[in-house]
């Protein structure tokens, strides 16, 4: 995969909203807030729920996205459609959840705490998700260590590859393989589910 | 991640949205953040000020430029001067200047592209008179000189009530109509060159 998640929907729909999007972000880089706003309005989900699960806190993710869209703007020329737009936000994400940690530490919150935020999120996803089992995951992905659940996020719930995830994240590849590895063996633990093959 | 969907832990990791929406607007506060910054079209285009100073910065060079060859050339120019002993036309006005600013020369106005079509006329009967050294440094200054008013005029269509670009674009248009007018006006009675 090379350029990440991007758009979903069938063909045409896709190329209609990637044309619009398209339109959009040449709006915004002539300085129209206005089209930045609805760019805002079709990513800013996305990229809460990578930094939410990244930062495991509310508070620190709505900052993050802030940043990311405020970076965002200020970089639109460096945009330069070789990526999926939503591609190009998430590595900003990153970048800012990895920015946000290094100044501010990351330990100072407790798995308990993590996992009482966990609980708090299906309150956002009116969708047709069986609650239960997304909260089970959602939980454990809280308990995570931090390596582990960055590349688990960015790899296993958002899809992508090796090689993405270990540029957005500054590691090697290997070290990539080896906490996707590490996380998956966890979630499986804390989730009580059977241990892969190849795992 | 395909390859294992009916891997357990990849059938309920599929199943996590993507998608978390934020429990406030977050708007409000990006847009407070990026009023304070220039507009990306701005800044691609070195924002504003920085052109102009820029362009301010060109004109200032060709200035310099004019002066060092002005050194250099006066007293060749000079000694041109005294052994071109024909009698010459009066020149042009100095004084000629654009009606209005923009690149087309029917905008610059009826007085000013006459007098630069006389002028232009009478320097290069001159010209043709100067040794090949001299000739090519006047050549290179007038390009320097018309290649300044070119990008100041483009970036006066792009801001055309700015009075900074509108003053360094007279500028330029008066140092080409001297340049102009100092060689047509070389084999006259003065020796002296104002390049």
């Amino acid at each position: 995969m090379s350029t990440g998640p991007g758009l979903q929907g069938s063909g045409t729909t896709t190329d209609r909203l990637a044309f619009t999007e398209g339109a959009l972000i040449e709006a915004a880089r002539a300085g129209d807030k206005r089209a930045f706003e609805r760019l805002y309005r079709l990513h800013s989900g996305k990229v809460m729920g990578l930094c939410l699960r990244m930062t495991r806190r509310r508070d620190v993710a709505e900052d993050c996205v802030q940043q990311t869209f405020i970076r965002a703007w200020r970089n639109l020329d460096a945009f330069e459609g070789r990526s999926a737009f939503s591609t190009w936000l998430h590595r900003i994400a990153v970048n800012e959840v990895l920015s946000h940690a290094r100044n501010h530490g990351t330990r100072s919150e407790s798995d308990e705490e993590a996992v009482a935020e966990a609980d708090t999120a299906p309150q956002a996803f009116p969708d047709g998700h069986d609650t239960s089992d997304v909260m089970d995951v959602e939980r454990a992905l809280a308990t995570l260590p931090e390596g582990s659940r960055h590349v688990v996020v960015l790899q296993a719930i958002y899809g992508y590859s090796h090689e993405e995830v270990a540029q957005m994240l500054g590691i090697a590849v290997g070290t990539c393989k080896a906490q996707l590895h590490r996380g998956r063996r966890l979630l499986r633990e804390r989730m009580g589910l059977p241990e892969a093959s190849d795992e | 991640m395909s390859e294992s969907r009916r891997d357990p832990l990849d059938e309920l990791l599929a199943r996590v949205p993507r998608e978390v929406a934020p429990e406030r607007d977050l708007w409000p506060a990006i847009r407070a953040g990026i009023e304070a910054e220039p507009r990306p079209a701005e800044r691609a285009r070195g924002g504003a000020h920085p052109r102009w100073f820029q362009l301010a910065a060109g004109v200032l060079l060709v200035l310099a430029s004019s002066l060092t060859t002005y050194v250099l050339t006066r007293q060749s120019l000079q000694q041109e001067a005294a052994q071109i002993a024909r009698e010459t036309l009066p020149a042009p006005s100095l004084t000629a200047t654009p009606a209005s600013f923009g690149l087309a020369p029917e905008a610059l106005g009826v007085e000013y592209v006459q007098t630069r079509a006389e002028l232009d006329k009478r320097f290069e009967q001159r010209l043709a008179t100067l040794p090949p050294v001299t000739r090519a440094k006047v050549e290179r200054n007038l390009a320097e000189i018309r290649k300044a008013s070119s990008e100041i005029a483009a970036a006066l269509a792009e801001n055309p009530s700015d009075p900074l670009l509108q003053e360094l674009l007279l500028s330029t248009y008066r140092n080409e109509i001297r340049l102009l007018t100092d060689v047509s006006q070389l084999p006259s009675t003065s020796t002296r060159v104002d390049l």
